[in-house]
């Protein structure tokens, strides 16, 4: 089975803030690692070639630090990592993402299988995984917590969703996002650490896949971010309650109630 | 262990390298440096396991994979609770051939990104495995193999911390290490009880705020602090104790050491 | 490939809610977001459509109408029983190049984030994830689209001003649900599955499930109930299990209880556990220290129950309950089986 995985390098969130003054979003000198979700991706698709043999590539598009992620994913035992990066993929929203995605699996070439993270902890949008299926013209399966069974032309796999959860059969080449119920992923060893830190990491650009100038970067984007602001802070003050028990929980279930939440 | 503190041998914390450095090569060079130093000058080398739930390499893998020199009694390795029971068993029949006869058994403090020892795993049914049960799996399964200590939270509720400790003793510890101890604690009193050799932790950095998170209570920023200098009031306070140096400087604080314990 | 003129965005009119439902009852989430489209459509001066994709689902007209859709637009069909994303997607997209919509909106579901962004796709359109505020820019007529990212960190405002439709998926009980008005009229327009849209689904559900109670992730749990060391041991927990269970959420806890062996390190919250930001958080017996804090500060309402009125958590509290939990918890369980 030959496996895209495709990791996303994202800033360690618990650090990312607004400048106050300047209203920007302040991720410069913030440490970057690969988007936590897609370590499961990365997981799965390690075991899907421990079952069933075969090749696993990761690819990520971003600038030249993105070569980063791609050297983790090797440490954790990808046979190699692609590097999508172009000037003109700059400001590219999930639309033009996935596309351009789409065109590095082609280039790949004979691919059966693309594995993506449920969404990444940035952008949060969730929405490239099924981006890139489309793009690609294939079948996907979102939210997948287990892969069963893998014939040549198709795998079994459960889905979840709010009410439960789905087994479905899925025909091959086909795109999965997976979610952290699927595996525990490895830890690397200092040893393939290092052997990673020394590996070949090959950069594709945008002409090198083929994609269409009009299709990535900002042009090829139909959404635009056009403002971005703090959260609005903590509404209102404390209310405490210190009556007994039976007064205090009428009091409680009657604000939780007003607002739907029990 | 005892010898350890009628040797006047310091335990000297030395960090390993972060997994996600990008300088891997120079931190594995600085971190041999720092080791090799203080094993020459007798002491013992105490390698912290994901402290903080950080991502670094572990003591052992370290120790094979750099040729560091092991002495059975001067290094002690931490183990914590957040690893696959494979790594688990790979780590603790690589430590009895490389002869490390220390360790510090603590629960750990643990990251979403690590695997968690379940009690099935090492056969206890318990909601969730802790110090106590990852104690009572080594010594059952590796009998006689190591010296094992514990962790001390002078900073947490006594009663509970106490408990605790009855519960880490009957398991089989073999001594016990406090967290940091400015000048004093009274909570360190109450181990005398136990008879068992107390190694007191000493934080070397003059950034003493950084120790907040570990005090649970808030250390302003500003506030002064000679290293040192605690480090021979905790020695004039408690003699009959071992020390646990933390952040050690090894510029300007290591070569002072050999004066300092006499 | 081109971006749309003026003229071509001229043609696209109307506000569409792509409903979901589930054994033949519409989600809450359909209401609330009818009630957004009806908001839009007004500002618009255009029509809310409501999409029923799915096999018996022309049952649900009158319901959609009944809740503020002017139209609601049928493709009932049993090839579109399950959800087979693909063939979902493709459908999707064949009406909204035959009946051109100006805005499409879709629950930030399971199904509404697999579905939509294969359809934007397909459609050539922007797509705004997650949104919780959708408005009308009054000057220009765009939809401008308001969406937390960073997890909670930052609130962006997006908007796709030359492609159409304007797609959204909307978080679920954010917007307000309105009430159903049963004389109101509408009219049902029915599709057929085109053919175009028969091949052979390369997919095919084989079984669903629906789950019973537990398993609740605290990540994608509405309401989490924690415990601390206030609960003095795993009895404790049992209550917050039973409480959790009753109000269909979560059970989380702070670093002390996990390290006394209480409860699984996976219901951990904080800096070294997981972080949260459900609709409700209910710390019991938890001080709140820093690190607690910071994984679930940016929860909607917060309540602490805890004897001590000075625990850090009860100054940051909406609501601070000063009691015991061992009381406070089965009173609340007795008011909310009582209404
Ligand atoms: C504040 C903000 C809000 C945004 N909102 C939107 C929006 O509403 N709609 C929109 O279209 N764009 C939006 N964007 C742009 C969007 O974040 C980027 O297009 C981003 O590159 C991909 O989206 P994501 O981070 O949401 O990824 P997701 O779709 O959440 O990622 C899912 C999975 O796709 C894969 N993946 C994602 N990106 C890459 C990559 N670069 N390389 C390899 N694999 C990858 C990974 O497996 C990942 O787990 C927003 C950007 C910002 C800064
Ligand atoms: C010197 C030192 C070095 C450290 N090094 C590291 C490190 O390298 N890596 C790291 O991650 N962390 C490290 N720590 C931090 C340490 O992990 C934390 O302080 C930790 O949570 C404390 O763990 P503990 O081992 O003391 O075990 P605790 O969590 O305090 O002990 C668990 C206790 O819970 C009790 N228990 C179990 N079940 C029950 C029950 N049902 N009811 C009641 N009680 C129960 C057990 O009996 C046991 O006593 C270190 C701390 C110190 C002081």
């Amino acid at each position: 089975m030959k496996i895209v995985v495709c990791i996303k390098q994202v800033p360690a969130t618990h650090e990312v803030s607004i400048d106050p003054e300047t209203k920007r979003l302040k991720r410069e000198s913030v440490e970057a690692e690969v988007n936590p979700f897609d370590l499961y991706a990365i997981e799965e698709g390690l075991r899907l070639r421990e079952r069933f043999g075969g090749e696993v590539v990761a690819l990520s598009m971003g600038p030249p630090q993105a070569q980063w992620a791609l050297r983790e994913a090797l440490s954790m035992g990808v046979d190699r990592g692609l590097l999508l990066s172009d000037k003109a993929f700059a400001g590219s929203d999930t639309w033009a993402t996935s596309y351009a995605l789409a065109r590095a699996v082609e280039t790949v070439g004979a691919v059966d299988l693309v594995l993506c993270g449920k969404q990444a902890i940035d952008g949060d949008t969730a929405q490239v995984g099924p981006g890139i299926a489309a793009h690609l013209g294939w079948p996907q399966a979102t939210y997948v917590s287990h892969v069963q069974d893998a014939g040549a032309k198709h795998l079994t796999v459960t889905r979840m969703n709010e009410d439960g959860h789905d087994v479905v059969q899925i025909d091959l080449p086909a795109v999965l996002t997976v979610v952290k119920d699927i595996n525990t992923p490895r830890v690397p060893k200092l040893r393939d650490c290092r052997t990673a830190l020394r590996a070949e990491v090959a950069v594709l650009t945008a002409d090198a896949v083929r994609a269409e100038p009009a299709r990535i970067g900002l042009d090829g984007s139909p959404t635009r971010v056009v403002k971005i602001n703090p959260p609005p802070p903590r509404g209102g003050k404390t209310l405490v309650l210190d009556g007994s028990p039976a007064e205090t929980a009428r009091r409680l279930v009657h604000e939780l109630r007003m607002k739907s939440l029990v | 262990m005892q010898h350890h503190i009628d040797k006047k041998m310091f335990h000297i914390e030395i960090l390993s390298p972060k997994q996600k450095s990008q300088k891997l090569e120079e931190d594995l060079a600085s971190f041999a440096d720092k080791y090799r130093r203080a094993f020459d000058a007798g002491h013992v080398i105490c390698i912290p396991d994901n402290p903080m739930g950080n991502l670094a390499f572990q003591g052992i893998e370290l120790i094979q994979e750099l040729g560091l020199p092991v002495h059975g009694d001067q290094v002690s390795v931490h183990i914590n609770t957040f690893h696959t029971k494979r790594d688990l068993d790979a780590m603790l029949t690589a430590a009895c051939d490389l002869g490390i006869s220390h360790m510090l058994v603590i629960s750990g403090d643990g990251s979403p990104r690590l695997p968690k020892l379940t009690g099935k795993e090492v056969g206890y049914d318990v909601e969730a495995v802790t110090s106590v049960e990852l104690l009572r799996y080594i010594r059952r399964e590796y009998p006689g193999k190591f010296h094992i200590g514990v962790a001390f939270n002078p900073y947490e509720p006594q009663d509970h911390e106490l408990e605790k400790m009855h519960r880490k003793v009957d398991a089989g510890a073999e001594f016990i290490t406090t967290q940091p101890v400015i000048e004093s604690h009274p909570a360190v009193e109450s181990l005398w009880q136990f008879g068992l050799p107390v190694v007191i932790e000493c934080w070397m950095s003059k950034k003493i705020h950084l120790l907040s998170e570990c005090v649970g209570y808030e250390i302003p920023e500003d506030t002064p602090y000679d290293p040192v200098s605690n480090l021979q009031t905790l020695m004039a306070k408690y003699p009959k104790c071992g020390f646990y140096l933390a952040i050690l400087g090894f510029k300007t604080q290591f070569p002072i050491l050999k004066d300092v314990w006499k | 490939m081109h971006t749309p003129t003026e003229t071509d965005r001229a043609q696209y009119r109307n506000v569409w809610v792509i409903a979901e439902h589930r054994d033949g009852k519409l989600k809450g989430v359909t209401f609330e977001l009818l009630g957004a489209a009806r908001r839009l459509a007004d500002a618009r001066q255009s029509e809310v459509w409501c999409v029923l994709l799915g096999s018996g689902v022309r049952a649900l007209a009158g319901e959609c109408i009944a809740r503020q859709a002017d139209v609601a637009l049928v493709m009932d069909d049993p090839r579109l029983a399950e959800f087979v994303d693909e063939l979902h997607a493709d459908a999707l997209t064949k009406l909204i190049e035959k009946h051109k919509p100006e805005i499409v909106v879709c629950g930030a579901t399971a199904r509404g984030r697999a579905l939509i962004p294969r359809v934007a796709v397909l459609t050539n359109s922007g797509l705004t994830a997650d949104c919780t505020g959708l408005d009308i820019d009054p000057e220009t007529g765009v939809l401008l689209q308001t969406r937390p990212a960073f997890g909670g960190n930052i609130i962006a405002t997006i908007k796709s001003v030359s492609h159409r439709p304007q797609m959204a998926t909307v978080r679920p009980r954010v917007m307000a649900e309105p009430e159903p008005q049963t004389a109101r009229k509408g009219r049902v327009i029915s599709e057929p599955l085109p053919t175009a849209v028969q091949h052979a689904a390369r997919m095919k559900v084989l079984q669903a499930i629906t789950n019973t109670a537990e398993g609740i992730h605290l990540a994608d749990a509405d309401f989490i109930i924690t415990g601390g060391r206030g609960l003095r041991g795993k009895k404790g927990f049992e209550l917050l299990r039973r409480f959790a269970h009753l109000v269909g959420g979560a059970v989380g806890a702070s670093r002390a209880a996990v390290d006394a062996g209480w409860i699984d390190y996976a219901h951990q919250v904080g800096q070294t556990g997981q972080t949260v930001q459900p609709k409700v958080y209910m710390a019991c017996g938890v001080s709140g220290q820093i690190q607690h804090l910071v994984g679930m500060q940016s929860s909607d309402i917060i309540i602490a129950v805890n004897k001590d009125p000075n625990a850090p958590l009860m100054k940051l509290a909406d609501f601070a309950v000063v009691g015991d939990v061992f009381e406070i918890l089965p009173a609340m369980m007795d008011e909310i089986r009582r209404v």
